[in-house]
């Protein structure tokens, strides 16, 4: 099978969502190609979720230009997309005087880059914005613009936002190889040949949105060989709290940010990020690092229960060797091929700001960008019925019974939004993919009470066999199938 | 700019005009053994009960545990856990006890003190929709949680195949699917050894039980019946200290463990399998409790109750594994009898008064790790349970208040396994009073062998 199309975008983590979304209001056909069987399988999916405001990259530099401004885009991103965005501001905490001085030196990064707002605070502001603050804080950078996002929310939703506009989404098509033709990028033959195993996949221009892939991608395509350091991160999710935390940095270290403690869309409290450079690939989380995060976050939040561990995992972040920046244009080897890569942190809250440059990039290098009549920016959110008030949990429950059935009881997640969860495009085809839509078992028993369930139903969705039923991608099948007798 | 702030959302569980309501003396939450004893001692007591019960079936987890050991000191044999249930949900539907099946609470509400008696909201949903039922007493059963291998932070990575041993039971008991081939199970508490066997009689081969402690955690029984009977080794003082495979368990890697139990680096061996499961603790399921203002003990994580298992919530009573894990269903039945028979002369104003005779508290020492009722309110014989923290051959239970010892057990072994319970007689508490006590301290301490 061959499918032709204007433009490929490798990798449908939330830049290539992004990106994919960005341009489907043009008169394009547009394709989405994972690897993976699902969206935000990779560094999107092992993420903090904040959305940094930008005072933190070198000025000049691209993520310098993007971070600040995807900040601002979130607002009407959240608004359009349907997904939660909370802009709780944020404050990195100083103990000290030689901390203050660097405080100062963010702040003026900031400035340059754009961040509105920004001040230094003194330790009764502090308090009052961030009651559960270590009183030991002196002083802290207070930045109103900061946020945070479910990532693979985003991601997902701008996918199906795009796939709602025309976009196809190819998925568990890891790209084997890439032929390009000769001749100018811009005479209308597909120049691209992506081989897959479920198919070539041709077009006319290719984005590489591959995340910790990137530098293979550029690599088959004989563009530029991107020297890439996966900066292996662990992080924590603790279970909810009455009131979400604000987000509270310590000052930052050399590479990175040091370990933040946050709220979540969900009321939850996340620890993030520990960084070390480890073997490609490498996601497991290690005993020293998980100790690291909480001892971290104790530093800043002193009451913090650390006990209540409702998960761990870890990610690694594609880290350009060298730059340590983004790489978000044309490749200068290969005419035609658009590069996103090295998108590490801060890639989420970047996103809408790197899908509007890749456009602006675009229509630079000449891509007719023609705006389509029938482009719809708005996706609606499915029913989250947790979130829902009472009046309307009635009227779930009687347009459908099935909105009554409760399958999650931590996240309160009736059987309906779980076959939502599967039928909506692009759906959920694995019990993590209906995790990440919907939340069931994302709560603090982790899918002990009702894994079992959730598998019963996607096997009746999908139409296949309980030992079918994946936990993630192929291979990580949950049941052998029956244990004895006919079935 | 759009601002979303979701900071403060919180659970709504308020009374709405337009749900339907109905009313009861004692709304009983959970319809597993702590949840049907407790309505039918309320019942028998003269009160209309509810059951609210998630699942469409009675009985709870007991559903699922179809070994035997179950009813010995209750029924004087020997029953399945499905038989032990079944006994009760026999004597349930031979009541006007109301059911609510397939019904999820969504919030207890208790709201301002009407007229002369305080009224609990209890907001559900079911497939039917959305009901408020109002009771004069609450009693909350609502069971436990097992702990997950996030809790217990077990590092390496996430595949497919690691299973709490509930979970792992369930697909086997009770959906009759195949959880794996070669497993290797972490924690020898109760439920771990029963899985033991169960994979084993399943043809599922179980590389061995390990156990972070240099004891098992489970009853002495199961460790004979469950593991040495059918060969199935025992590795104390280890643990899992990383799982290997990336789509599916390939290996777990498991470390002896020091005095402090942190791994012994050099200790680490590789045991193939393709199944981990998890027997690590139970956790009391409180959500519910603390959103109703319900004040919980850190050592149980479960409600602090009075010695008639009320909670600090005037009409909210707690019993069963959502009050403390018990390792015995027989205990839990005995001890939510005394909750149903508490609420239901609460709901209906015949307990001995609303005025308490006394305020003490009761703290664990020495070697107990907790007590309970942490409050007595009555200078009446009263039943102190606890659990030892590690095993010992010699100790006794002491009851001091202040300097005063005012009563000694006889020295005897004390196991973590074990739910202990020890009887606090009316003229113990009267003297404690007397001394101007407020607080009443059980201690057990091992005492040096002859």
């Amino acid at each position: 099978m061959t499918e032709t199309f204007d433009i490929a975008v490798v990798g449908a983590g939330i830049t290539g969502c992004a990106i994919a979304r960005q341009l489907a209001r043009y008169d394009l056909t547009i394709c989405v190609v994972e690897a993976a069987n699902d969206v935000a399988l990779g560094a999107s999916k092992a993420n903090g979720g904040l959305v940094h405001a930008g005072y933190d990259p070198a000025p000049g530099t691209v993520k310098a230009q993007v971070n600040a401004r995807g900040c601002e885009l979130y607002g009407t991103w959240a608004q359009e997309l349907g997904f939660l965005f909370c802009r709780t501001g944020s404050m990195v905490l100083g103990f000290n005087d030689e901390d203050r001085a660097h405080l100062e030196k963010l702040r003026q990064n900031g400035v340059a880059n754009g961040v509105p707002e920004l001040s230094i605070i003194g330790p009764e502001r502090i308090r009052e914005l961030e009651p559960r603050a270590s009183a030991e804080a002196t002083c802290a950078l207070w930045c109103p613009s900061t946020g945070f996002v479910d990532p693979f929310e985003v991601a997902i939703a701008a996918l199906e936002n795009a796939v709602a506009n025309g976009v196809t989404f190819i998925r568990s098509a890891p790209v084997e190889a890439i032929e390009v033709a000769g001749g100018e990028a811009t005479d209308g033959a597909a120049r691209f040949t992506l081989v897959t195993p479920v198919g070539d996949v041709r077009c006319r221009y290719l984005i590489n949105a591959a995340g910790n892939g990137a530098a293979d991608i550029s690599h088959m395509a004989g563009a530029e060989e991107f020297q890439m350091v996966w900066r292996q991160g662990n992080i924590v999710v603790l279970d909810k709290e009455p009131r979400a935390l604000m987000p509270l940095y310590p000052v930052p270290t050399p590479v990175s940010k040091g370990v933040i403690v946050t709220g979540t869309v969900h009321g939850n409290t996340v620890i993030t990020a520990t960084a070390a450079v480890r073997e490609p690939g490498d996601t497991q989380t290690y005993a020293s690092d998980v100790n690291a995060l909480l001892t971290g976050a104790r530093k800043l939040v002193p009451d913090l229960d650390t006990r209540r561990v409702v998960r761990a995992f870890a990610g690694g972040r594609p880290v350009i060797q060298g730059t340590n920046d983004f790489f978000i244009g044309q490749s200068a080897v290969v005419p035609g091929l658009f590069q996103a890569a090295g998108i590490q942190s801060p890639g989420v809250a970047s996103a809408p700001a790197i899908a509007e440059r890749m456009e602006h990039v675009m229509r630079e290098a000449g891509v007719a960008l023609r705006e389509r009549a029938d482009w719809d920016p708005i996706r609606h959110a499915p029913d989250d019925f947790d979130r829902t008030p009472l009046a309307r949990k009635e009227e779930l429950i009687e347009s459908d019974p099935a909105w009554g059935q409760i399958v999650c009881r931590c996240e309160t997640v009736p059987e309906a939004e779980i076959v939502a969860a599967i039928r909506r495009r692009p759906g959920a085809v694995s019990v993590e993919g209906v995790k990440r839509r919907c939340r069931a078992g994302m709560g603090r028993c982790q899918s002990g009470f009702c894994q079992s369930r959730v598998v019963a139903i996607l096997a009746r969705e999908l139409g296949c066999d309980p030992s079918e039923v994946l936990l993630e991608d192929a291979g990580s099948w949950l049941v052998e199938g029956p244990l004895k007798g006919v079935r | 700019m759009a601002t979303f702030d979701m900071r403060n959302k919180r659970a709504e569980a308020g009374t709405i005009a337009s749900v339907a309501t109905q009313a009861f003396d004692v709304v009983v939450i959970g319809g597993g053994p702590a949840g049907m004893a407790a309505a039918l001692a309320a019942h028998k007591a003269g009160a209309r009960v509810a059951i609210v019960e998630r699942e469409q079936h009675l009985g709870g987890i007991l559903r699922q545990c179809i070994h035997p050991g179950f009813g010995l000191s209750h029924f004087k044999q020997e029953l399945t856990g499905p038989e032990y249930a079944q006994r009760f949900i026999d004597q349930v539907h031979a009541t006007d006890i109301a059911l609510f099946l397939g019904s999820m609470v969504l919030g207890i509400d208790s709201g301002e003190p009407a007229e002369d008696t305080e009224v609990h909201t209890v907001t559900l949903m079911s497939p039917a929709g959305m009901l408020q039922l109002t009771g004069r007493a609450v009693v909350l059963a609502m069971g436990c949680r097992e702990r997950t291998r996030s809790e217990i932070k077990i590092p390496g990575s996430r595949p497919a195949g690691v299973f709490t041993a509930g979970l792992a039971q369930r697909y086997i008991n009770i959906e009759n699917l195949k959880p794996g081939s070669r497993a290797v199970i972490l924690g020898s508490g109760d439920i771990g050894l029963i899985m033991a066997r169960r994979c084993t009689l399943e043809g599922i081969s179980v590389e061995g039980v390990y156990e972070l402690m240099p004891y098992a955690n489970g009853l002495r029984r199961n460790v004979k019946n469950c593991l040495d009977d059918f060969g199935i080794p025992l590795h104390l003082s280890t643990t899992v200290t990383r799982v290997i495979g990336h789509d599916r368990v390939e290996a777990v890697e498991v470390s002896q463990v020091d005095e402090h139990l942190a791994p012994i680096p050099g200790t680490e061996r590789i045991v193939p399998c393709d199944t981990l499961l998890l027997s690590v603790g139970l956790i009391p399921e409180n959500e519910l409790s603390v959103a109703a203002g319900v004040e919980l003990d850190p050592r149980t994580r479960g409600a602090v109750v009075d010695q008639s298992l009320q909670t600090g919530v005037p009409g909210i009573f707690a019993c069963g594994n959502v009050l403390h894990v018990h390792d015995l269903a027989d205990n839990v039945t005995c001890e939510s009898e005394r909750a149903g028979a508490a609420a239901a002369a609460y709901a209906l104003g015949t307990g001995a008064g609303a005025v308490p005779d006394c305020e003490l508290t009761v703290s664990p020492a020495g070697i107990a790790g907790y007590a309970l009722p942490g409050r007595i309110t009555a200078a009446a014989l009263t039943k102190l349970n606890f659990r030892v923290r590690r095993p010992v051959d010699a100790a006794r239970v002491r009851i001091l208040a202040g300097d005063e010892e005012l009563l000694a057990g006889k020295v005897r072994a004390f196991m973590p396994s074990v739910m202990e319970s020890f009887p606090l007689p009316a003229k113990v508490i009267k003297q404690a009073l007397d001394l101007g006590a407020s607080e009443i301290v059980l201690s057990v301490d091992p005492v040096e062998e002859a």
